[in-house]
């Protein structure tokens, strides 16, 4: 079976921030909440990069194996979910990520955090497919609808790619293959040193 | 003469080959390659923008996670049971309950303990109720107990502080607690043998400053826990203080509640009314009347 990864060719990100605004419309994400980020290195300077992280939906994803409640878990597909209505907000997955990614919405009493957010792959929740509740605490369901997340969808330069990670990694060499090699080629020093 | 001719020209020509190849490539790599890094190198500087010191801490912090909470049944479990081998076994300590009063607690201070003991309770109890999370299904239910939990542990500070400083002074281990602690406080056995203690026996010394100061430690890593304004790493470090310290404030917690409710007779009057009846100060906290 297919395992969704997103991947974020920095060679073409130009910092637009567009992936993030789609986002939060689209799932009607609170403000304090980001689900996606773009950061930059470099900025102004020779050699600036932009990407756009958000959840990796990683394959042994460390927040699912600190979670204590398992209000985290992994579909077949291996896109990771958070069931909202059995996470506790206790924010060992924040710790454990390795991306940063779980937001935790702040409350007025004492700074306390509510349940944790992130990206969903829009692919929703565990609550029934398109129903209401499933659009209110999770966001849109696109990937039932057979699309691609808001991000990837938007993305005006499709830096960000999003779907099937052999196809998106077939994509990613034949860019790679074609901007061509030279001196700039990761070699052994590069990568493993 | 006509071939040295002939050869400058093509020198000349070589030149211009070499000259216009040389400034191509400047201008190839100055358009290119000026500044630029591979993707790789780009991603490593993203990883430390990202999540500098992950690959240190994650392993272990997930290890530990998985570990401690397996620490907690034990120990909840453990201790009241081997208090109530102590209450088959031995039983309680009764003293009569006339002669001479002795005066212990003050008005105030007795309001500041009952004010801590009703919000340390509940820190314990809404603490545990996030430990033992996955039994109770998560869910609104622990997320009401984690606001309680916050609430307390604020309410606790409040009263902590003074009740700190009015005890403080009668709290300093003795070279007498050593030997409190060989004869197991004297609560080994029913007998009325005098025991080395002054006001506060080494047992409640113990609990004072682990309550007091383990409970000042709990709550400044427990705000910097609910908070997750620091670095990843930190923030682990923190859990870890809070998880292991909690173990031993709820073991001693439970300890606190067997001798003040069961282990000695008329304990708990004492705390309402402020007075010990003599033969108990005699035989429980000897130092006091000599």
């Amino acid at each position: 079976m297919a395992r969704m990864k997103f991947l974020c060719d920095i060679e073409r990100c130009i910092d637009c921030k567009g992936c993030v605004i789609a986002c939060k419309e689209g799932n009607g994400v609170p403000v304090g909440i980001n689900r996606r980020r773009v950061i930059t290195i470099n900025q102004g300077k020779p050699g600036e990069r932009s990407i756009s992280i958000a959840c990796m939906h990683c394959s042994d994803a460390p927040c699912i194996a600190v979670c204590p409640v398992s209000a985290l878990y992994q579909r077949d597909d291996g896109i990771v979910l958070v069931n909202k209505d059995v996470c506790i907000g206790c924010g060992y997955c924040f710790i454990a990520c390795p991306f940063g990614v779980p937001q935790f919405p702040k409350g007025d009493t004492f700074g306390k955090r509510g349940v944790m957010d992130k990206c969903t792959f829009c692919a929703g929740g565990p609550a029934p497919n398109f129903s209401e509740k499933e659009r209110r605490l999770y966001g849109q369901n696109r990937i039932a609808e057979g699309k691609v997340p808001l991000c990837a969808a938007m993305c005006s330069t499709k830096a960000l790619l999003a779907g099937d990670g052999d196809k998106i990694a077939r994509i990613f060499q034949e860019r790679v293959a074609r901007r061509g090699t030279g001196g700039k080629a990761p070699g052994w020093s590069t990568v493993y040193k | 003469m006509k071939t040295s001719r002939w050869m400058e020209v093509v020198n000349l020509c070589l030149l211009f080959c070499f000259l216009g190849g040389g400034l191509a490539y400047g201008a190839e790599m100055l358009l290119r390659g000026f500044g630029a890094i591979s993707t790789v190198q780009a991603f490593k500087e993203f990883g430390v923008v990202v999540s500098p010191h992950w690959q240190a801490y994650a392993e272990d912090f997930i290890s530990f996670v998985n570990g401690v909470g397996r620490l907690y049944l034990p120990v909840i479990v453990g201790v009241p049971l081997v208090f109530l081998i102590h209450f088959v076994a031995i039983g309680p300590k009764g003293f009569e309950h006339r002669g001479r009063r002795i005066s212990f607690y003050g008005l105030f201070t007795r309001f500041l303990h009952w004010m801590c003991a009703i919000f340390f309770s509940l820190v314990v109890v809404s603490g545990l109720m996030v430990v033992f999370a996955k039994v109770l299904g998560g869910g609104s239910l622990v997320l009401s107990a984690r606001t309680i939990h916050l609430f307390c542990a604020y309410g606790f500070m409040v009263f902590a502080a003074p009740l700190f400083l009015i005890w403080v002074k009668d709290m300093f281990p003795a070279l007498y607690d050593f030997k409190w602690l060989l004869c197991g406080g004297g609560y080994l056995s029913k007998r009325k043998v005098e025991v080395p203690a002054g006001k506060f026996n080494f047992g409640q010394k113990m609990w004072f400053w682990l309550a007091f100061v383990g409970g000042a430690v709990m709550f400044y890593t427990g705000y910097v826990v609910s908070g997750l304004s620091l670095p990843q790493a930190q923030i682990a470090g923190y859990v870890k203080i809070h998880l292991i310290l909690g173990l031993f404030i709820v073991a001693l917690f439970i300890t606190h509640l067997y001798m003040s409710l069961f282990a000695v007779k008329g304990s708990l009057r004492s705390m309402i009314s402020g007075y010990k009846w003599e033969e108990e100060v005699r035989v429980l906290h000897s130092r006091m009347l000599k």
